[in-house]
């Protein structure tokens, strides 16, 4: 009986596995066709209806009939009722496309985005980090084309402090998550060893604020899985077919 | 309606759980029972009805995790952000909660026959007093039972968890019981309160809402997370299977996070008693660097030394947890 059952299970994820496949080789196949126009449409389309906006005003009629993509952009960022401060990008695929990702970040950044987190577990584009940056800067252009001068972009590393730009990218790994919290952790034992706190002062605003960093505003560090998730309470998760995945910060006020 | 549910599954239902466990099965699964006031509005009913039908939806999904030899579970019960609700709901919720207690603790019978321990994770000082008094009873009363858990996590969010979890550590350096360098990923997961627990292999959250509420961030790095549209009280074994299956299909990639992780955690220990060692010899002047013979030896010393250290803490720490629901106990019995 034991051996019924296994084969059934085998056979059913031979089936669930082969219906992935199909998918992801149709979905391929249609990126190959038009990939251009088939990512606007992802992003076009996914990102409101995940977010679930109940209402969009209307763009008005000059900027439809010019039917120039750039400036609706700005637009359709404004027309939102509710934009996401932040977004964070959890790179699933083992082997990411950096051009994939750049479009990503000048998108987020032409609609309005102020913060853009971006993670892989293995650590690529921390060790990688200039091809990013030299990749967006060049889809920047591409994309926004004349507009572009007017979008800044700043990437941060660890030492460096915020400062208030229109668009920062921080690139995230697996070292950004719990080991921050346990860094935060050592630091408050070390202060109460040498007697310069006591235990029961330790709070949640507390170790808030040491993971935050002095300069960083309330609505900034996203850590993700792996990472940590401690700025995650009320982060919403959006599934697109890309191999990412993408945290939006709902504290958007 | 009694935490447990007795029955068996339907025919088809064994069948399709016996397939199921052909595959890898999740040991422990979380839920987020989201849904509950939708489902009020939905039916045209109170929403305390759609909190009590919530509940009943619990003990079935419990007969239905036993049934499929999931031997652990926990449930997002009530946050700390609740408590911003209305105080009418509060209380409502409140009261469900003495109710379903009380009926526990006349259930310890049943409780004892199906081996049930139950845990009630959280910051249960925010509670009535009368309400963890009866939390206390029902944690003591099973706290032997060892065949399947329950953790209800009640006045609880992931970010209390975490700092209570550090200042606990705090704690422990002050009474010097351990050192600051003792600190560690693995000690600060071994102070959150749901330490006597591993890490959920699942966690699945009802209703279509695609967030985590602050609920078991730390613990939930490498679980399989399910989001499913249904509302909770609407919640069927149907559903659940499909959870399972999207667990067995994403078993390996988190497996192999998991172990990666592992031993990276690993490395970054001995690194870290490395560290250590040469700072206690710089301290201890020695002219000249030890040899390598030396520094071996003198590496297992302190990685069992720290080990005896952190042992002698945790033993602390838990006479004081049980301590909280034996005094809470007593209380009770002389009121």
């Amino acid at each position: 009986m034991a051996l019924l059952y296994e084969l059934a299970w085998r056979a059913l994820h031979a089936i669930l596995h082969l219906q992935r496949a199909l998918v992801s080789w149709f979905r391929a196949r249609l990126c190959s066709w038009n990939w251009r126009l088939w990512k606007r449409a992802v992003a076009a389309l996914l990102v409101p209806v995940a977010l679930g906006f109940q209402s969009r005003k209307k763009l008005g009629p000059p900027a439809a009939r010019r039917g120039c993509r750039r400036p609706r952009w700005g637009a359709d960022g404004r027309a939102l009722e509710k934009l996401p401060v932040h977004v964070g990008l959890l790179i699933t695929e083992e082997e990411p496309r950096c051009a994939d990702i750049a479009n990503l970040v000048v998108w987020c950044m032409a609609v309005g985005i102020s913060y853009v987190s971006v993670y892989d577990n293995q650590g690529i584009f921390r060790r990688n980090n200039s091809r990013l940056m030299d990749e967006i800067l060049k889809q920047q252009q591409e994309l926004l084309g004349a507009d572009s001068g007017k979008y800044s972009i700043e990437f941060l590393n660890d030492t460096e402090q915020q400062v208030c730009k229109p668009a920062m990218v921080k690139v995230l790994s697996s070292d950004d998550g719990k080991h921050s919290i346990v860094t935060a952790a050592r630091q408050l034992c070390r202060a109460v060893e040498q007697r310069e706190r006591a235990s029961k002062d330790i709070d949640v605003h507390m170790l808030d604020s040491m993971l935050r960093g002095s300069h960083v505003t309330s609505r900034n560090w996203l850590k993700f899985i792996n990472v940590l998730v401690y700025h995650m309470k009320l982060h919403v998760f959006v599934f697109i077919p890309l191999a990412f995945l993408i945290l939006v910060d709902l504290n958007l006020f | 309606m009694s935490w447990i549910r007795e029955g068996e599954l339907s025919f088809i239902e064994k069948l399709t759980a016996n397939i199921l466990k052909a595959g890898p099965m999740p040991k422990h699964v979380a839920f987020i029972m989201d849904g509950n006031r939708r489902y009020a509005r939905k039916c045209h009913v109170e929403r305390q009805e759609g909190h009590t039908q919530g509940f009943d939806k619990l003990a079935e999904t419990l007969r239905w995790c036993l049934n499929l030899d999931i031997r652990e579970v926990t449930v997002y019960a009530f946050s700390i952000e609740n408590f911003k609700r209305s105080k009418e709901e509060v209380e409502g919720l409140m009261e469900l909660a003495r109710q379903k207690f009380k009926k526990l603790l006349e259930e310890q019978g049943n409780l004892e026959k199906h081996g049930v321990c139950i845990r009630v994770l959280g910051d249960l000082t925010l509670l009535p007093l009368d309400l963890q008094q009866l939390i206390a009873q029902a944690v003591v009363g099973t706290r032997t039972h060892n065949k399947c858990f329950l953790n209800v996590c009640f006045a609880y969010t992931s970010r209390h968890e975490i700092t209570n979890a550090v200042k606990e550590m705090a704690w422990g350096v002050e009474q010097g019981l351990i050192k600051s360098s003792d600190v560690s990923e693995s000690l600060l997961s071994k102070c959150l309160y749901s330490s006597g627990s591993p890490d959920p292999d699942l966690l699945i959250r009802t209703s279509g809402e695609l967030r985590l509420s602050d609920f078991l961030l730390w613990q939930t790095s490498y679980s399989c997370l399910v989001f499913q549209s249904v509302l909770w009280p609407e919640y069927s074994f149907w559903n659940l299977c499909e959870a399972i299956l999207q667990y067995q299909l994403n078993y390996w990639p988190l497996q192999k996070a998991r172990d990666q992780h592992h031993e990276e955690q690993a490395r970054q220990q001995l690194e870290a008693d490395c560290s250590c060692v040469a700072e206690l010899l710089q301290q201890h002047g020695s002219a000249r660097p030890a040899e390598a013979c030396n520094r071996q030896d003198l590496l297992l010393s302190y990685a069992v030394d720290r080990d005896q250290r952190i042992q002698g803490f945790l033993s602390a720490l838990q006479h004081k947890k049980d301590s909280f629901f034996t005094d809470l106990t007593s209380q009770a019995v002389l009121a």
